[in-house]
């Protein structure tokens, strides 16, 4: 049973469109083209004109602007991978986005979703097109069937927005990896959405407060703007071409911000299945996030300090260290540590060993505390030379 | 009579003129060390012992204790180099002036600070820095010809509030440097610290303490907000 819908809503949406979807899905599935976005790749955010930032936006992968040199607000932001302004390598890699962004736009049509809100639907693999611009409100689910190799391709004529706290979820051995979002022009992820995908705009990328996105943000030839955002593609770091990577529930973000840490845990092993190899699975993820500065009476409000949480899957252990010292250590969610606003600039690690056999890997988080942090000397004799 | 300089003449010549121009230039403006965006320091949490030497058993150089005379915070002190296996050198309060030594890296705490303050005497200016830029100059008072500040590079080794009847208030940012001329002055062991004006005589700009740096009110409570234990102070000719 291959139908690319399964909401009862969409049933009704209309008799050609439903025939459509039947004759197409089958051999649309099997002949598309993967995408490949070749020196991209590492690259989590990649702008053509500038990348701007606002908040304690957090990059684990690469940033890069080409042919712009713009890349502004990064101070307080944690990037985790090199940074490209304009050079040989961010040049390249927006090369191969357009070509990664014509074979997209290439692919043979499964259905069309002109008019349809994504918000609610269940697809299986393949290619969707909006013939003008697409709208997310609520979820969207992306069922890969158990093939980690699946591919999820949606060519939007012109812009793609999500509304507030909207998702992408994947299930069935879904990767963020293999879905690609061609947008003719621009995309808006407002507050609060989890999105998964690698998203290729013609022009601007714009993602509002909170929005995480397990996946890229590569835009060819606008700005790409940034607040408090969460972006993550390190899952897609080690498998250039077939990634082994399954599933998975549960983006990082619109919880609470423990939900994610080991609650999926117990659903991932359902993940292997089909394929049988012998290979151990490598489901595990992390990524940081950090509140805003907490504010402290009579204070600035980056005085206090603030909490940094991993988040991800499969997480056995996490050991923070401060400044090279241990400070916590813990086996059980929420993987949390309070930071305090220490005057100077100071580097909070996380070790995270994995439950399966995924590689222990090494966060790190650098601060420092705001210039406006008034120190308050304590009262003493006067015995100096005058 | 005539005499035409020939091509290679003339060549060196200019050569020479260039070289004494080039020469003059870098005369007019001597190099001024850049100023570091960053001063790393560890704070004690326990008394050390500071020693020659990164080892047990080299000369012991002083004990170094875990709070700070005055107000009794924590000693914290700036690192000169890099640790090594268990050991960072760090710069010591008192005399002799601008001494440093060894301590165990053992019950320390690392910190960084962002600021830096440079005392120009010939000026009369303090000047502060943050990551290596310009933040204020203020203008000082400075040490008199016959007890004057001593130059060399120190520390801030405590912040300290001031009564409103003590001279010097409201704050004082008591050095790690020592008066080279008193060995002792109001009870204290001839401390130089940076401080304000109250109670006190002099215009600012002139050079007429005891070796502190006097500041004005507006001066000293910007840089009490500021700056804290372990900042480094560079006093220069």
């Amino acid at each position: 049973m291959s139908h690319p819908f399964r909401t009862p809503v969409l049933r009704s949406v209309g008799t050609a469109l439903a025939v459509g979807c039947a004759f197409v899905a089958v051999p649309a599935a099997a002949s598309a083209a993967p995408v490949d976005l070749a020196t991209a790749k590492p690259f989590v955010v990649l702008g053509g004109s500038a990348v701007t930032n606002t908040g304690p936006s957090v990059l684990n992968g690469e940033l890069g602007v080409s042919p712009g040199t713009a890349l502004t607000g990064f101070g307080i932001a944690t990037l985790n991978g090199a940074v490209h302004n304009n050079d040989a390598v961010a040049a390249q890699a927006q090369l191969d986005l357009t070509n990664a962004y014509g074979v997209a736009a290439g692919q043979p049509l499964t259905v069309d979703l002109s008019g349809t809100d994504l918000g609610g639907l269940v697809l299986t693999p393949g290619a969707y097109r909006f013939t003008s611009s697409a709208q997310l409100t609520g979820t969207l689910t992306l069922d890969a069937q158990n093939d980690p190799a699946a591919q999820f391709v949606f060519q939007i004529g012109s812009a793609l927005t999500t509304a507030s706290v909207s998702r992408v979820s994947l299930v069935g051995a879904a990767t963020p990896c293999n879905v690609y979002w061609q947008v003719g022009t621009s995309a808006t992820l407002d507050t609060g959405t989890a999105f998964q995908g690698n998203l290729m705009a013609a022009a601007s990328i714009s993602l509002n407060n909170a929005a995480t996105v397990q996946g890229r943000l590569l835009a060819s030839s606008g700005q790409i703007s940034l607040i408090n955002n969460v972006i993550d593609a390190s899952m897609c770091a080690a498998t250039p071409t077939t990634p082994t990577d399954t599933s998975t529930t549960g983006p990082p973000s619109t919880g609470t911000g423990t939900g994610s840490g080991s609650g999926s845990g117990g659903a991932a092993p359902t993940g292997p299945g089909a394929g049988g190899t012998a290979v151990a699975p490598r489901r595990g993820t992390a990524v940081w996030t950090r509140t805003t500065p907490r504010a402290r009476s009579g204070q600035p409000a980056c005085a206090d300090g603030f909490n940094a949480t991993l988040r991800g899957r499969q997480i056995k252990r996490v050991v923070f260290r401060l400044d090279g010292r241990v400070v916590r250590g813990t086996t059980k969610s929420p993987f949390r540590l309070f930071v305090r606003g220490l005057p100077g600039r100071h580097k909070v690690t996380a070790r995270v060993t994995f439950k399966d056999a995924t590689p222990a890997r090494t966060l790190s988080l650098n601060y420092r505390a705001c210039a406006s942090v008034a120190l308050r000397p304590t009262y003493g004799p006067s015995q100096f030379t005058g | 009579m005539t005499i035409a300089a020939s091509p290679g003449r003339r060549r060196g010549i200019v050569a020479l003129a260039l070289a004494l121009i080039a020469g003059a230039g870098v005369h007019a403006t001597p190099a001024r060390a850049a100023v570091p965006a960053e001063q790393a320091l560890v704070v004690l949490t326990a008394p050390h012992v500071a020693r020659a030497h990164p080892r047990a058993s080299a000369r012991v150089i002083q004990s170094v204790p875990a709070r700070a005379p005055l107000t009794r915070v924590r000693t914290t002190l700036p690192v000169v180099g890099p640790a090594r296996g268990g050991w960072v050198r760090v710069m010591l309060p008192g005399r002799p002036n601008g001494r440093t030594a060894w301590i165990r890296t053992y019950r320390t705490l690392r910190r960084s600070t962002p600021w830096q303050l440079r005392v120009d005497l010939s000026a009369r200016r303090v000047t502060a820095y943050r990551d290596g830029v310009v933040q204020r100059r203020f203008r000082a008072i400075v040490g008199a010809p016959g007890t004057p500040t001593p130059r060399g590079r120190f520390f801030v080794e405590e912040a300290v509030r001031l009564a409103a009847t003590a001279a010097g208030g409201p704050y004082a940012l008591a050095t790690s440097a020592r008066s080279t001329v008193l060995q002792e002055f109001e009870g204290g062991p001839g401390q130089i610290a940076l401080h304000g004006t109250n109670h006190l005589a002099g215009a600012l700009g002139t050079d007429v303490s005891h070796g502190c740096v006097r500041l004005s009110d507006a001066a000293i409570r910007w840089l009490a907000a500021r700056i804290g234990r372990g900042v480094p102070v560079t006093v220069t000719r």
